[in-house]
């Protein structure tokens, strides 16, 4: 026998109340004025500020344009090939990979020792945490005129202090390798006391009854600090590693001062200041260097948000 | 929104997005940047304006002689002059007038250095001078030749000489004396050798000669050398010069004077250097004079920079900044700007900046007496106009020039660089340079 397959019942369709609906439509109206009245002028601020000058920066990077110049050649993609395969190019690459591992690493390891002798109850901790913290709020071009004088081979300190001790100074300022490696330690100073304040918020949120636990379980110091600090500090480091490759890959006024033509030091953000307005004035490719330092750190940002900060949570 | 409306309102928008950039970036064509050479205005009937800007960065620390002249040029004409700080230094400058084109808001009279004035140039953004100072009645032939004639391109002239220095030889007296050396600069590299090995014996902690860092401009007070051994960095724009026999020469020979312990290169400026007394001999600008004189603690001598073994003539290289009229502004402002160029590098005011700054007089029949009378050294600054030559293009009009000059000379210096290889090197970098980024502008014109 065949069965006839019966539709299933719908609901009856409601009557719409013409009034009911006007009156949703005008609350609606109202939300957004109201949206557009209180958010409106920050969004047209920040398209004016932000993306109208991130958009403008991508269409100069396809143009062959010398700066001040009034007009220029459209490229395509050719200032982004160059950026890839040119030695230069390469070498930019590999300064700001150094500076950056070396920076972010150097900051985060030696501000967790600070922040984990700044978290013990010792005589004069605040005075200790403002200086260790201080040197984070300074201008950086003071910071670099104060080590220009340390690290000066004729008449800086370093240099008296190794001849004291029977050394004679290298050239800091001459030797390439040097170089970069003055700027790190420079940078590492500045930026140490920032992740010590920051670690240390985290270490005093731990909960004193976990380490109580550890301590009656045995655990000695070391062992607390692998087996409940450091896991507890998971979030703390996710949000460290995130600021610092930002401001890492971003750092420009120590380099500038220290190395005024990038000897040793020429980090990408370091290339964008001379191919725009330093010696080459290549405003288009120069912008073609902002676009792809924009594009690292928005692909950095994105993936430690989606994959990383999912994994820091300690259970 | 129906779905269908909204891919066409995405594209409008994206379209609108690419006009409106378009709109505010530079015109793009098809054959090169080529707005090089401001098109000349005729200034018959054209009345001066009664106010202008002028954007400095106060050569020489002379923002109150700055003052000083513009308030004699207000007294003297009637025209106000709104002095603008466009900068720190010359780089700045620069930047700021070459950002400031697209607004069309810059100074009607600008200091570009010998370096930053040809960027303006090729940009179409300063004015061919030989017209608008005529139609101030300025006779340009009273300038010093050679400083005038640094900013002498395709037959136009793009600016007056304003705050201009030279390399000068500084040795240490009394360094001189402990070594049982004659009073005097070398004369030749041969010489600067020979003294150098004495003071090496006879004051073993001094370095007895120094040369300048990369951030330092080695390639200005070094084209003395090259140009002594008859090479250079360019021969206009023929690039081969930089890695000819006789530059390489030049450049072993300095390599070698690294190597021998007679020379190195000085951390920071070698003017410091020099005066701190830890070495005996620099080739630094004259502008540095006044400070070297105010901070040594021994007496200093000043001379002529040393020849060659090819030439002894035209081996000092000029430098500083002019003052250039900006081709956007008005005919009545550029007439203006043109007669206040002219005022403040008279005879009269060049020797008062002169006098201030430690800068040249740019004028030839500037009164430097009562400067002479101060400091002595100083009319050897301004005997060595003589022997001045205008510096090579691959240096002061290749973008990028400069710097990469000076990364060679330093790789060569300090790192033991093979001469021969690493100015082929940068031949080939220039080379590179010049046909990515000024070849179609020259050719076009």
């Amino acid at each position: 026998m065949a069965v006839t397959p019966v539709a299933p019942a719908r609901p009856a369709p409601r009557v719409a109340d013409p009034d009911r609906r006007r009156r949703r439509r005008s609350a609606t109206s109202r939300r957004h004025l109201t949206f557009v009245l209180l958010a409106g002028p920050n969004i047209a601020l920040i398209l004016a500020f932000i993306y109208f000058p991130l958009a403008s920066n991508v269409y100069y990077s396809l143009l062959d344009w010398r700066l001040g110049a009034r007009t220029a050649d459209v490229v395509g993609l050719a200032n982004y090939v160059e950026l890839f395969t040119s030695s230069r190019g390469f070498d930019v690459w590999r300064v700001t990979l150094i500076f950056t591992l070396a920076t972010v690493v150097g900051s985060m390891v030696l501000g967790l020792l600070v922040a984990l002798v700044l978290d013990r109850n010792l005589p004069g901790k605040t005075f200790a945490r403002t200086a260790v913290f201080a040197p984070y709020v300074l201008s950086g071009v003071g910071v670099g005129l104060i080590w220009l004088f340390i690290f000066d081979p004729r008449i800086g300190l370093l240099g008296h202090v190794l001849r004291a001790l029977g050394q004679s100074s290298p050239n800091w300022f001459i030797d390439p390798t040097l170089a970069l490696v003055m700027v790190i330690v420079v940078y590492v100073w500045k930026n140490l006391g920032y992740c010590a304040v920051v670690y240390l918020a985290g270490l005093q949120s731990i909960p004193k009854d976990l380490l109580e636990a550890a301590q009656l379980d045995g655990a000695g110091p070391v062992r607390q600090l692998f087996s409940v600090k450091l896991p507890l500090l998971g979030p703390t480091v996710f949000f460290l590693s995130v600021t610092c490759i930002l401001s890492s890959m971003q750092a420009f006024d120590i380099l500038r001062i220290m190395t005024p033509t990038g000897n040793g030091t020429n980090t990408i953000i370091f290339e964008i200041f001379l191919q725009s307005f330093g010696a080459y004035q290549r405003a288009g490719y120069s912008a073609a260097l902002a676009v792809v330092l924009f594009v690292v750190l928005f692909v950095v940002t994105a993936v430690q948000l989606r994959y990383v900060e999912r994994k820091v949570h300690y259970r | 929104m129906s779905s269908n409306a909204r891919p066409i309102l995405t594209a409008a928008l994206a379209a609108a997005t690419v006009a409106v950039l378009a709109a505010c970036g530079p015109a793009t064509g098809s054959s090169g940047s080529a707005d090089s050479a401001a098109e000349a205005v005729d200034f018959s009937g054209v009345e001066p304006a009664t106010e202008i800007t002028f954007w400095s960065n106060h050569p020489g620390g002379s923002i109150e002689l700055e003052k000083e002249l513009i308030a004699g040029f207000e007294e003297e004409t009637g025209i106000s002059v709104e002095l603008v700080t466009a900068g720190a230094n010359y780089e700045e400058v620069a930047q700021k007038f070459q950002t400031a084109q697209t607004s069309g808001d810059v100074g009607d009279l600008v200091v570009l250095s010998d370096a930053t004035w040809f960027p303006a140039y090729l940009n179409g953004s300063i004015l061919p001078l030989d017209d608008v100072l005529e139609a101030a009645d300025v006779d340009t032939s009273t300038y010093q030749d050679t400083l005038l004639g640094d900013y002498l391109y395709e037959d136009d002239h793009y600016a007056v000489p304003y705050a201009r220095s030279t390399p000068l030889f500084y040795y240490n007296k009394d360094h001189y004396a402990a070594a049982g050396l004659e009073d005097r600069a070398p004369e030749t590299w041969e010489e600067a050798k020979e003294f150098s090995a004495a003071i090496a014996t006879a004051v073993p902690a001094a370095t007895p000669f120094g040369y300048p860092a990369e951030d330092q401009y080695p390639a200005w007070t070094m084209s003395n050398l090259v140009w002594g051994f008859g090479g250079g960095w360019s021969e206009d724009w023929d690039l081969a010069t930089v890695s000819d026999e006789n530059t390489v020469a030049a450049l072993e020979f300095a390599q070698a004077s690294v190597d021998d312990g007679w020379a190195e290169v000085a951390s920071g400026d070698p003017a410091t250097a020099f005066s701190s007394g830890s070495v005996s001999q620099v080739i630094a600008s004259t502008g540095s004079l006044s400070g070297i004189l105010d901070s040594a603690t021994f007496e200093v001598g000043t001379g002529f920079l040393p020849g060659g073994p090819e030439t002894s003539d035209g081996v000092v290289p000029t430098g500083g900044a002019g003052v250039a009229v900006a081709s956007a502004s008005e005919p009545e402002r550029q007439l203006a700007a043109a007669m206040f160029a002219a005022y403040l590098t008279n005879a009269e005011n060049t020797a008062f900046f002169s006098a201030g700054t430690g800068y040249l007089p740019v004028q030839k029949d500037a009164d430097m007496s009562a400067v002479y009378a101060e400091a002595p050294q100083f009319e050897v600054a301004v005997e060595q106009l003589e022997r001045t030559r205008s510096q090579d293009f691959a240096r002061v009009f290749l973008p990028g020039g400069d710097l990469e000059i000076a990364k060679s000379l330093q790789a060569i210096l300090t790192q033991d660089a093979d001469v021969a290889g690493t100015l082929e090197t940068l031949q080939a970098s220039l080379q590179t340079n010049y046909d990515r980024d000024l070849k179609d502008d020259l050719e076009t014109e």
